[in-house]
C-alpha cells in the first residue's frame, strides 16, 4: 500500500510540472497584458513607463526565463506577489482555498448521505412508486440549473421566511455558528444537483450489481438480503459512485463561479475570474496550479479509497 | 500675491453647507429624498453593499474605490465637491491664484490629522503629490492630474506653492479627493496592507471580495453646520456582492443598510412595492455615455474624402430616446453634448446636434453608393449599460443600411482593438468629469493620450477653444467657450453622446441625511456617507 502510494505521488511529479508549463503558457497566451490595466489608458502608451513596469514585474525576460524563474520560486513556495494589489499570492489564496473547500466538501458531504440510501432503496425496489419517486425527484434536481435552484432557495429561506442570510460569508474560525448560517444555502444549492447524479449513478450500479452471479449464489448460500446488499453488493456499487464523486468534488473547487456570484462567496473560482480580468498573471497562475494539484490528489485518494471499498482491487 | 478672490475656508463652507442643503432639498423634487429634519444621532454600523469590491489598498495606485468602495472613506484631498458639483475646502481652508495662473497657494486648515495621529501638513502634502508624480508608485489617471506641477515649494508649516509648467485656471480641480488623496507619509510601507489616511473613516481590515471593515476617526475635521464632528456613524461594513439583484436582495431581507448601483430596471418596480421601508437615491448625472467613432483610420477617418458624410449617416441613425427608455429606464438624460441639465455645467446652446432621421443616413449610403457598409460596433464588457447601448445601436444602424455588427469584450482585449484600430463604434462612457477641462483636455484636445489611443480627432480650431477655456476664470465666458467646443464636435461627428449615466443607490429609510452626489457616496462634503445617520443608533 505504502508502495503504490509513493508510486502514485512520484508520478505526480510529471503531471505537475507539465500542468505548470501549460497554465504558464496558455496565460501568458491570453490577449491583452497587464502593463495595461496597472499602467492605466494613457501611461500604456507611454514607452518609458511601459518599459519600467515590464522590467519591475520580469516581463521584459523571454517567456522561458520568465518561466524558469517562476517556477523555481513556486519550489519554494513563493508564488510571488500580485501585480494588482501587491500582497503575496499565497496570502491571496490562502484566504479563498478555504472558502472554497468548505463549501464544496460540504456541498458533496450533504449530498451523499441522501443519494446513496436512496440510490440503493431505488435499486432493491425497483420499478416501485419509491423507484419511481426517487427518479423523478432526481430528474429534477438534475434539470433545475443550479442558479436557478439557489435563487429559489434565497427566495424562500431569506426572502419569505428570514431564516437564513441571502448571500456573504463568515469565516467557521471566526464564528461557527453564524457560518453555518451563511453556508446552508449554498451547500443546499450544490447538494441538490449533486444529490440527484448521484442518487441516479448510485442506482445504476447497484442495479448491475445485484444480477451479477456472486449476489445469486450469496442467496443460493442463505445469507440474508440485507447484509448481501450492505456487505457485498453496495460496496462494489459503491466504486463507480466514489469515483464519480471525486471528479464532481474535484469540479467544484474551480467550477462554482456562478454560485460564488450568487451567494457572494469570496471562493477561488470567482478570485481567478478576477484575475484573469485584469491579467494578474501571478495570481492566475498558482491558481490554477494550486487547482490542478488538489484535483490530482483528490483523484489519488479516491483511488487509494477503493482499496478500502474492494480488497480485491490490485494496486499493482 | 494676486488680487483674485481668495476662496474663503470654513466660514464660508456652512453658507455653503446651508446653500447645498437647500440645494439638495430642491432635489428632492426631482427624485431624491427629502432631507431628515430630526436631528442627527450618533452610532450605528453602515452596511454597504457594492458592486466592486477595491482593486488594492494603495490609494495612488488604484482608481475605482473612490467612487464607491468603502475604503473611500478613508482618505481625504486638499479640497473637497460639495453637492452642486463646486470645489470647497478640504485639508486646504482656502486656496489662491496669482494673476497669471501659474502659481497656486493652498493654505492648510491646522488641526489635521492623519489617522496615525501625524499632522497633515505642507510637507506631507508635497510628499505625496511627489509620490503621486512618480510613474512607479501612481496610476497614469491620478498622475495625469498633476502633469502640469513644475515645483511644489512648502513656504510654511500650513502654507502650500504650485507652481504649474503652463498657465491653468482649473488646477485647483484636479487637487481635489478624487484622484490626489492623501496618505500618512510615515505610513508608506504599510499601504497595501493597512493604509493609513485622513478621512472621515480609519481603516481596521480588508478580506477582498468579502469585507471591508473601518471605524469613525475621531478626529475628523469637518462638522456639520451646527458644529458637531462629522461623521456620526460609528462604523463602515462593506460587503462587495457583484449582482445587482444579490445585492437588492440583502437589502430587502435586512443584511444590509445601503446599495449602491442599483439596475436602472429596478428602481422603477421597487419603488412602487418598497417604497415606504426603502428611499431610493438617484443622482441623474455622474458620468456621460458617449458613442465613439474610429476617425483614425479607415472610412470614416477625419482625412477620408467621405468620412464626414459617413459619420453623419451613423449620428442620424442614433436616436437617443430609444437608449433613454430602453436602457437607462427613463432615468437621466439623454445628451447633445457632455454636460445634461443636472450639471452646472449644461449648455443649452449646443448646435449641429444630428437629429434622428434614419431615413437620412440612408440616403446619404445611397449616395455614396456605400449601402451595407460594415461597421463593427464594441463595447466593453464591464458595464451593462455600454453593452445594452451597443445592442441598440448595431439595430439602428442595420436599420440604416449599414452592416453592422456587435460583439463585446473585456477591457485587455479592446484595448488591443484600439491599438490596431479594429474597431469602427465603441459604446463607452467616461465619468467623473466634474470640472469640464477633465473632459475636453483629455478626450478631445488632440494631443490628449485617450484621444490619440481611441478616436484619433483632430480640429485645430476646438483645440484653440479648449486650451482658451483653460486659461479663463469666468465661468460664463467658459461655457460659451465649451458651447463652441460642444458644436464643432457634433458638426464633426466624430464623437456622439448618448446618455446621462444617473447613480441609482437604495438605502433602508431608517438612513438619514446620506445625500449622495456627483462624486459619490464617499466624497462629497457636506453630503454622503459623511453626513448619513440611523435615525434610532
Amino acid at each position: 500500500m505504502l508502495v503504490y502510494v509513493l508510486n502514485r505521488i512520484l508520478q505526480l511529479i510529471p503531471v505537475v510540472f507539465v500542468l505548470s508549463v501549460l497554465v504558464f503558457g496558455f496565460v501568458h497566451a491570453l490577449p491583452g497584458d497587464v502593463i495595461d490595466s496597472l499602467a492605466g489608458d494613457e501611461a500604456a502608451e507611454d514607452p518609458e513607463v511601459r518599459a519600467a513596469l515590464e522590467k519591475e514585474f520580469g516581463l521584459d525576460q523571454p517567456i522561458y526565463v520568465q518561466y524558469a524563474v517562476w517556477a523555481g520560486k513556486v519550489l519554494q513556495g513563493d508564488f510571488g506577489k500580485s501585480l494588482v494589489t501587491r500582497r503575496p499570492v499565497s496570502v491571496e489564496l490562502l484566504e479563498r482555498i478555504p472558502a472554497t473547500v468548505y463549501l464544496a466538501v460540504v456541498g458533496i458531504g450533504l449530498s451523499m448521505p441522501i443519494a446513496v440510501p436512496l440510490g440503493t432503496i431505488a435499486a432493491i425496489r425497483r420499478n416501485t412508486p419509491t423507484d419511481y419517486a426517487a427518479q423523478i425527484s432526481s430528474l429534477i434536481g438534475i434539470s433545475i440549473p443550479e442558479f436557478w435552484f439557489a435563487i429559489l432557495c434565497i427566495m424562500l429561506f431569506s426572502l419569505h421566511l428570514g431564516w437564513l442570510p441571502s448571500s456573504g460569508y463568515v469565516s467557521p474560525l471566526d464564528d461557527l455558528g453564524l457560518s453555518l448560517t451563511y453556508l446552508v444555502l449554498p451547500a443546499l444549492a450544490i447538494g441538490f444537483r449533486q444529490a440527484a447524479y448521484t442518487t441516479r449513478l448510485t442506482r445504476s450500479s447497484m442495479l448491475d450489481e445485484v444480477h451479477k452471479e456472486y449476489v445469486d449464489t450469496a442467496r443460493s448460500l442463505g445469507l440474508p438480503e440485507r447484509k448481501i446488499i450492505y456487505k457485498y453488493t453496495l460496496r462494489n456499487a459503491l466504486i463507480p459512485t466514489v469515483t464519480i464523486s471525486g471528479l464532481q468534488l474535484a469540479n467544484l473547487l474551480g467550477g462554482t463561479v456562478v454560485l460564488e456570484s450568487i451567494f457572494s462567496w469570496p471562493g477561488i473560482g470567482l478570485t481567478i475570474y478576477q484575475a484573469i480580468q485584469l491579467r494578474d498573471f501571478p495570481v492566475i497562475q498558482a491558481g490554477v496550479l494550486v487547482l490542478g494539484v488538489m484535483v490530482v490528489t483528490i483523484n489519488l485518494l479516491v483511488d487509494i479509497l477503493y482499496r478500502f471499498l474492494n480488497p480485491r482491487v490490485g494496486l499493482s | 500675491m494676486s488680487d483674485a478672490p481668495v476662496r474663503k475656508g470654513f466660514n464660508q463652507t456652512r453658507r455653503q453647507f446651508m446653500a447645498t442643503t437647500a440645494g439638495a432639498a430642491g432635489l428632492g423634487a426631482i427624485g431624491l429624498p427629502r432631507l431628515s429634519k430630526a436631528a442627527p444621532k450618533r452610532g450605528g454600523t453602515l452596511r454597504f453593499g457594492t458592486r466592486v469590491d477595491s482593486t488594492a489598498l494603495d490609494p495612488h495606485r488604484n482608481l475605482v474605490y473612490y467612487i464607491s468602495t468603502p475604503l473611500a472613506a478613508t482618505t481625504q484631498g486638499l479640497l473637497d465637491l460639495d453637492l452642486d458639483m463646486n470645489i470647497v475646502p478640504g485639508v486646504a481652508e482656502e486656496w489662491d491664484i496669482s494673476d497669471d495662473l501659474m502659481v497656486y497657494t493652498f493654505r492648510l486648515r491646522k488641526g489635521v490629522e492623519y489617522h496615525n495621529g501625524r499632522d497633515v501638513d505642507a510637507e506631507s502634502v508635497k510628499w505625496n503629490f511627489e509620490r503621486i508624480l512618480d510613474p512607479k508608485t501612481s496610476h497614469a489617471f491620478t498622475r495625469a492630474s498633476l502633469e502640469d506641477v513644475d515645483e511644489i515649494i512648502v513656504d510654511d508649516k500650513h502654507t502650500l506653492r504650485i507652481r504649474l509648467k503652463e498657465p491653468s485656471a482649473v488646477f485647483a480641480a484636479n487637487v481635489v479627493y478624487y484622484p490626489c488623496n492623501l496618505m500618512a507619509p510615515d505610513s508608506v510601507d504599510q499601504v497595501d496592507t493597512h493604509p493609513i489616511g485622513c478621512g472621515p473613516f480609519k481603516f481596521v481590515s480588508w478580506n477582498r471580495y468579502a469585507k471591508t471593515e473601518l471605524v469613525r476617526f475621531e478626529n475628523y475635521f469637518e462638522t456639520d453646520e451646527h458644529g458637531n464632528q462629522l461623521p456620526y456613524l460609528d462604523a463602515i461594513e462593506g460587503y462587495p456582492k457583484r449582482e445587482d439583484q444579490v445585492r437588492l436582495t440583502s437589502l430587502r431581507t435586512g443584511e444590509l443598510d445601503l446599495i449602491d448601483n442599483m439596475a436602472f430596471n429596478d428602481v422603477r418596480p421597487f419603488r412602487e412595492s418598497y417604497g415606504e421601508a426603502f428611499d431610493i437615491f438617484e443622482a441623474p448625472h455622474i458620468g456621460s455615455g458617449h458613442l465613439n467613432i474610429n476617425v483614425k483610420s479607415g472610412p470614416f477617418a477625419m482625412d477620408a474624402p467621405d468620412g464626414k458624410l459617413l459619420r453623419h449617416a451613423i449620428a442620424h441613425a442614433i436616436d437617443r430616446e430609444a437608449i433613454h427608455h430602453a436602457v437607462f429606464e427613463e432615468l437621466g438624460y439623454p445628451l447633445n453634448g457632455y454636460y445634461s441639465e443636472a450639471s452646472p455645467w449644461h449648455m443649452p446652446g449646443i448646435r449641429n446636434v444630428k437629429e434622428y432621421d434614419p431615413e437620412k443616413s440612408r440616403s446619404i449610403l445611397r449616395k455614396l453608393n456605400m449601402e451595407n457598409m460594415p461597421i463593427a460596433v464594441v463595447a466593453r464588457q464591464s458595464f451593462q449599460y455600454m453593452s445594452q447601448t451597443a445592442e441598440l445601436v448595431h439595430a439602428m444602424l442595420l436599420d440604416a443600411g449599414f452592416n453592422a455588427t456587435n460583439e463585446v469584450f473585456d477591457n485587455p482585449v479592446l484595448r488591443q482593438k484600439y491599438a490596431k484600430d479594429d474597431w469602427g463604434i465603441d459604446s463607452t462612457a467616461t465619468s467623473y468629469r466634474f470640472e469640464p477641462d477633465g473632459w475636453y483636455s483629455r478626450w478631445i484636445l488632440s494631443s490628449a493620450a485617450e484621444n490619440q489611443l481611441r478616436l484619433g480627432y483632430k480640429n485645430e480650431q476646438v483645440d484653440k477653444l479648449i486650451l482658451e477655456a483653460r486659461q479663463t476664470l469666468d465661468k460664463e465666458k467658459r461655457i460659451e467657450l465649451y458651447t463652441e467646443v460642444e458644436s464643432l464636435v457634433n458638426e464633426d461627428a466624430a464623437l456622439i453622446y448618448t446618455h446621462a449615466v444617473p447613480m441609482t443607490s437604495a438605502g433602508t429609510n431608517r438612513l438619514k441625511g446620506y445625500r449622495p452626489a456627483f462624486a459619490g457616496a464617499f466624497s462629497t462634503a457636506g453630503g454622503g456617507i459623511r453626513t448619513a445617520y440611523f435615525e434610532e443608533a
